[in-house]
């Protein structure tokens, strides 16, 4: 894998707006097969990141490629699975069933017709399966749970067949019990079907142990390969004051 | 029933009133949906315009209509996207504007009488041969692009960041949107009228919702609102001699107000 290109290769990411730095000097990669972690304080940046990792927003100076492309040329989005932060806060009335938005993870692979073919269909069960909502597929989205409405997120990213799932604070509005099996089908995803994860959240107690690395963000960004013992260092406290410590900044190897 | 039909001019108006009953009910989906509703009003008062340029100088008053409601919408996404506007108060501007520019274009040419009256309001006596061929050509294109792109469109109604990173066009299908709801709304002025026009769009998407049902469901009781009212609403024209938008427009609000008392139980 070492010499595999990355998913994610980041150089000198920074955000201002005005005098305020929300983002600096921030640089990383993210490999296939990695299980990641961004953890921060609520505040920290780490949507604003994600956001422009994928070009949603823009940042003041960076360097991003997407599997070796620059981001403006960047074409193969499907590969690219995302769950927004507020993903789960749809209006109640949005007139759509679980199925109907499973089945936008299929949109833009079909060709150019307004039906999904068998297969897309097969798919779209397949991944409501993964994530435990085939019994939910004629419910209204706006009558679900939060928990509930987070696994059709994720069951809508995953019916695009993506290389790599982003998960923006994936555990908020879902119960301690569900969290457990979340997270363990999240490394039965990246261990089985060899999905790449990004795993964002600003709550240190969920980090599982299936973490591959971890990064935390608060402003500045410093890049972990254990993260257990990030976890115990004390430095860690100081994540969630003003500043951001370097714990470990190996280069990455498998 | 059979003997309204017997008169050509009502075979055309609804021939006509059905066309853009589907055309608005399919686009007003997508429009109620993305939360903007407001357009059909702004691009209603910009065919307005049209209308005048075209009594006026004599050209087609629904070519002009449908040319000046694509160039309103086109400058609202322009004006949206590169000035960061709020898009409200663009569309605020633009309806006040284009409202301005028609009355006194028509003004000016001497031509504030009953046509217009029969534009602002629609009239069912003034769907010509002509108007059925503008349509039904509009009517096909446009419904072929929004049946086509639907579920991109409900993709990017629904969450248009994610719609976008997992690889819909939604910048190009935005302008697709207006573009053809600019066409449908120019087309409608002659059955519906420019300042009625927005309530058939949104009205019968508005009242489908109310039955909490999927996506498909929801278009096509839309779609059975919107054919009911203006059957209805150019009936009751037709009898009592009323202008055929207001009609239509009372007959889809009486729905609405239906839906929501038969849901609320
Ligand atoms: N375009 C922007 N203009 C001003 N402030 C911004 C902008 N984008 C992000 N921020 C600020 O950056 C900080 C980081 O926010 P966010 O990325 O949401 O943090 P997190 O996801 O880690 O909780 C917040 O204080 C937010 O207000
Ligand atoms: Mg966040």
């Amino acid at each position: 894998m070492k010499f595999s290109v990355p998913i994610f290769d980041v150089k000198n990411l920074n955000f201002r707006v005005g005098d305020q730095e929300i983002l600096k000097d921030i640089s990383f990669q993210i490999f296939n097969g990695e299980y990641v972690a961004i953890i921060g304080p609520n505040g920290g940046g780490k949507t604003t990141l994600v956001r422009m990792l994928l070009g949603l927003s823009k940042p003041t100076s960076a360097e991003i490629r997407i599997y070796g492309k620059k981001l403006s040329r960047f074409k193969e989005w499907s590969k690219i699975g995302y769950v927004p932060q507020r993903a789960s806060h749809v209006d109640a009335n949005f007139p759509a069933t679980v199925e109907d938005i499973v089945e936008m993870g299929r949109v833009s692979k079909r060709a150019f017709f307004s039906t999904l073919s068998k297969e897309d269909k097969a798919i779209v069960h397949d991944a409501m399966l993964t994530m435990d909502v085939v019994d939910l597929k004629d419910k209204m989205i706006g009558t679900l749970s939060g928990g509930q409405r987070q696994r059709v997120m994720i069951a809508r990213a995953l019916a695009s067949k993506p290389e790599i799932l982003i998960l923006d604070e994936p555990n908020t509005g879902v119960d301690m019990a569900s969290q457990k099996r979340f997270y363990s089908l999240l490394s039965k995803l990246n261990k089985e079907e060899n999905i790449t994860i990004v795993f964002i959240t600003h709550d240190v107690g969920v980090i599982a142990d299936d973490i591959g690395r971890l990064f935390t963000i608060n402003q500045k960004a410093t890049i972990c390969n254990n993260p257990k013992e990030a976890l115990s260092c004390e430095e860690m406290s100081e994540l969630y004051g003003i500043e951001a410590h370097l714990i470990h900044n190996h280069k990455h190897e498998h | 029933m059979i003997e309204m039909l017997s008169y050509d001019f009502m075979q055309r108006a609804f021939l006509a009133g059905i066309i853009i009953a589907i055309l608005a009910s399919v686009s007003g989906t997508f429009v109620v949906l993305r939360r903007y509703s407001m357009i059909t009003e702004t691009l209603a008062h910009s065919a307005l315009v049209g209308v005048a340029v075209g009594l006026v100088a004599g050209y087609n008053p629904l070519w002009m209509a449908v040319v000046l409601a694509l160039v309103a919408a086109w400058l609202i996404e322009y004006l949206r996207s590169y000035f960061s506007l709020y898009s409200d108060a663009v569309l605020s501007i633009l309806l006040s504007g284009s409202l301005a520019v028609a009355v006194v274009i028509v003004s000016l040419g001497g031509a504030f009488n009953n046509s217009l009256f029969s534009y602002l309001f629609g009239s069912i006596l003034s769907v010509s041969t002509e108007d059925i061929y503008t349509i039904v050509i509009f009517g096909t294109v446009s419904l072929a692009l929004l049946l086509l792109f639907s579920k991109e469109l409900f993709f990017i109604a629904y969450d248009e960041e994610v719609a976008q990173t997992s690889g819909v066009k939604v910048k190009l299908l935005n302008f697709l949107l207006v573009s053809v709801v600019a066409i449908i709304i120019a087309l409608s002025i002659r059955v519906v009228g420019s300042l009625l026009i927005g309530a058939l769009m949104v009205i019968p998407t508005v009242a489908a919702l109310q039955y909490r049902v999927g996506f498909l469901p929801t278009v096509l009781t839309s779609l059975s609102f919107a054919i009911a009212s203006v059957i209805l609403g150019m009936s009751l024209s037709f009898y009592f001699s009323l202008p055929s938008g207001a009609t239509i427009v009372l007959c889809v609000i009486t729905i609405f107000i239906a839906s929501l008392v038969i849901t609320k139980r």
